[in-house]
């Protein structure tokens, strides 16, 4: 509550009063009423929120009071008192009672900003007054999560950019989630604290409709990304005898559902992950289906692989129109699943030519590999879970199959190369000093939530606590806590002179760094009972944070290896594990080296193929598909084309352009993946806007033949 | 047939401690070592035999590959125990 306090009179007279009326001063209140002053509720808040004793708060509430009456001030502010409060607290050397009675907020002309300009730090948020709210509320948490949340020792690591930790404006939710259908297919849609509950769905429509309203109920409860598994084939049983048309219709539904949910959280479209198969997975081929009704149909999952296979056919056909102004769908995400029985279904070859189409026109698929007898449910920008034997197991009841990364911890890896200096020794234990620091966080958030759980449904994560099967829907033991990378590249150029695309022993150093932080993780999960694993952090604005500190901690011999334009401002450190984004590299020896990465990283990875202007066909990303499946170790890849969009004619066309190659408009937005999704670029941040300049498109291995542009596999 | 004479390349072979068939690989390192072969061990519980056999995209053990004096894989066993005559035979194909 912000409170003003007026002076009234004269201020000698003020200062002679009061002590016996205390009438002279008013404070004003938020909820539009006037108090008197009244120095005792310096005291009481002194008790209340310090550990001081009464006779000190009595003494530190006089000197501020004879402060603001011997002042010349006009108009006192409640933050103004506190912060005088503070000073003498600081006096008397009471540091950590000035820190317990601190006040947080945010300086008026930093609001004022706020509400004026967009918030690049998450390209996400669009710009309005819920997006303002949103980033109040963060800024304010933030602050919390540093003072309160989080030790004195990791919140310094976080100032510095030793570490990063994501997400801190949502310290009071885990960080992201992946669900099965089946949990409101089979529990309907009651929620605590809803106001009415909806019995399971008995209509594809009405299931469709719950699970929207349950992600944007997640949404509020997770700061990141709502990943759902295998949702073409949990639909199959409400599908069965339905038209072409009206299956159409469905999978329009669905994707403009939740490309529009802009109306949801700080005005932010939920970033939904939609996990697709073609064939049935092996986990799921003799699983008891759920149909209409919540009920049993007496069929397995494998009787619907004619109804899940017309479902996703029909997905794709909507992400091929795009959006009504022919714009790529920027959620929700669809991400196919590429494993050994995916090319022994028939038809594979038809879907991968469709999808590969999509990738082409549009850029939407992002095609994961689940290969040998890995299974896996992805949930965020790349982040996946391979599912292990209980997983499996729960595979028999997949409502119980729900999952979730609680923290994203990522480590400043340029910066362990400046302060290595070159030394071997200095640099790995500097890594395992850093990873230990994220662990050391990880179990600060684990406490903090923890907490919030053990208030059960009656407490702030009510919707997480909620039993409806025998466990709580926040599955804590089976919660992973990410620690991510960023600047691989560039701790290998500080370190060996070279980056990791320019020699071979480079890479190799830079496969060692991973390898160290792998077996790390390992040890550090066995002594914490705790699933620790190694994430590629999207670092949408990590990247270029870091960056920027490090220009500033370790110049000058930052100022060379950070990658974009230090004169624009535009500067960056390469993602996670990446290579240099502008390296000349063809794309499937990027896929195939970057790839020798992503086994070491458990939580999941992605290399992205910029395609620029280039509209490759079909075949030959189908064919760079396989490839990539057979020949490397690639968890995950997503082909990325630019456009243009039109905000007067409405019409989109491919390229970055700066006005429309339709109606000459300047009005023009230009579109492509960010991180792990796409978004119009006027929201990026200065780092990523570096990035785009220098990502290499791939011009060289985009060649004509036969009339078609083909890829080079 | 002299191996000293023909011998192409070197032999990488990844261990792991708690590895029920590592032992066998080991011993066919140890068998080649003694006939002049350059033969490196590698175990993936350090980060220096993760390292490399991330490189060769080993993610079982035992494996055992053959690599030219360029450091080119000519050929390699995944996950699996090949005999010593198989080896043998891929080691100097080049000379037969």
């Amino acid at each position: 509550m912000s409170t003003v306090i007026e002076m009234k009179g004269e201020r000698k007279v003020f200062k002679e009063e009061i002590e016996t009326t205390d009438m002279a001063l008013f404070v004003r209140t938020s909820d539009e009423s006037m108090h008197d002053w009244n120095r005792q509720r310096i005291v009481d808040a002194l008790l209340r929120e310090t550990y001081i004793d009464p006779g000190t708060a009595n003494e530190i509430a006089r000197e501020v009071e004879e402060l603001i009456t011997t002042s010349k001030i006009k108009m006192i502010t409640a933050p103004l008192i506190r912060e005088l409060v503070d000073t003498k607290l600081i006096e008397r050397g009471l540091e950590e009672a000035r820190r317990m009675h601190t006040r947080l907020g945010m300086p008026l002309y930093d609001v004022d900003q706020l509400i004026l300009h967009p918030n690049k730090e998450n390209a996400n948020v669009p710009h309005g007054p819920e997006a303002t709210n949103l980033t109040l509320a963060e800024r304010i948490k933030k602050e919390y999560a540093l003072l309160s949340v989080f030790s004195q020792e990791v919140a310094d690591a976080h100032m510095r950019g030793d570490i990063h930790l994501h997400d801190l404006g949502f310290v009071d939710r885990p960080y992201c989630s992946g669900q099965s259908l089946e949990y409101i297919k089979r529990y309907g849609l009651s929620l605590p604290n809803s106001i009415a509950m909806a019995k399971p769905a008995k209509h594809p429509e009405v299931l469709l409709a719950h699970m929207v309203k349950f992600a944007a109920a997640l949404q509020s409860h997770f700061a990141g990304a709502i990943g759902w598994d295998s949702v073409n084939l949990f639909f199959a049983p409400y599908l069965v005898g339905m038209s072409d048309r009206d299956l159409e219709q469905l999978a329009q539904m669905m994707i403009f559902e939740f490309s529009q949910q802009a109306v949801a959280r700080g005005g932010q479209a939920i970033f939904t992950d939609l996990n697709l198969y073609w064939e049935i997975p092996k986990h799921f081929e003799d699983v008891p289906a759920i149909g209409p009704g919540g009920e049993f149909t007496g069929k397995t999952y494998s009787h619907y692989i004619k109804e899940s296979q017309r479902f996703a056919w029909a997905l794709f056909d909507v992400y091929l129109g795009g959006d009504g102004s022919g714009r790529p769908f920027f959620f929700p995400k669809p991400l196919v699943h590429i494993t050994e029985k995916f090319f022994h279904t028939p038809g594979h070859m038809d879907f991968l030519h469709h999808i590969c189409e999509v990738a082409s026109e549009k850029g939407n698929t992002y095609f994961v590999f689940d290969r040998g007898e890995t299974a896996k449910i992805s949930e965020c920008c790349r982040l996946s879970f391979k599912l292990d034997q209980t997983d499996l197991e729960d595979a028999r009841e997949p409502w119980k199959m729900r999952y979730c990364a609680l923290q994203n911890v990522t480590l400043n890896l340029p910066r362990i190369a400046y302060l290595a200096k070159g030394d071997d020794t200095k640099l790995f234990s500097k890594i395992t000093e850093f990873m230990e620091m994220a662990v050391k966080a990880h179990l600060e958030k684990k406490h903090f939530i923890e907490k919030l759980l053990s208030l059960g449904e009656k407490g702030p994560l009510s919707l997480l606590a909620m039993d409806r099967d025998g466990s709580p829907y926040l599955r804590m033991h089976r919660a992973s806590f990410l620690i991510g990378m960023v600047g691989l590249n560039e701790l290998v150029q500080i370190h060996t002179g070279q980056e990791m695309h320019q020699s071979k022993q480079a890479f190799k150093f830079g496969l060692k760094v991973i390898a160290h932080m792998k077996l790390l993780v390992e040890k550090l999960s066995q002594r914490y009972g705790m699933h620790f694993v190694l994430e590629q952090t999207p670092a949408e604005s990590t990247a270029y944070r870091f960056a920027k500190l490090d220009l500033k901690f370790h110049s000058p011999q930052s100022g060379h290896i950070v990658k974009g334009d230090i004169s624009r401002g535009e500067v960056y450190y390469t993602n996670s594990t990446y290579l240099n984004n502008s390296a000349v590299l063809s794309p499937i020896e990027r896929v195939r080296q970057e790839g020798l990465f992503h086994p070491l990283i458990e939580a999941g990875a992605l290399t992205h193929i910029w395609l620029g202007e280039a509209r490759p066909s079909k075949q030959s990303l189908a064919n760079f598909v396989i490839k990539t499946f057979q020949l490397t170790q690639n968890d995950q890849i997503a082909f990325s084309p630019e456009f243009t969009s039109c905000n007067l004619c409405h019409r989109t066309f491919r390229g970055l352009r700066s006005s429309c190659a339709y109606c000459g408009s300047m009005d023009v937005d230009g579109i492509t993946r960010i991180t792990g999704y796409f978004t119009k670029l006027s929201s990026w941040n200065k780092g990523k806007i570096g990035e785009l300049r220098n990502r290499y498109r791939n011009q060289a291995f985009l060649k004509e033949k036969e009339g078609m542009v083909m890829l080079e596999a | 047939m002299t191996l000293e004479e023909e011998a192409m390349g070197t032999i990488k072979i990844f261990t792991k401690a708690k590895c029920p068939k590592c032992p066998a690989v080991q011993k066919i390192g140890n068998e080649l070592k003694k006939e002049g072969i350059t033969v490196f061990n590698y175990d993936l519980d350090t980060i220096d035999g993760l390292a490399e056999a991330s490189f060769y995209s080993i993610l079982s053990t035992p494996s055992l590959i053959i690599e030219d004096e360029h450091e080119r894989e000519i050929i390699g066993w995944r996950g699996m125990v090949p005999s010593l005559h198989e080896v043998k035979q891929f080691l100097f194909k080049n000379h037969w």
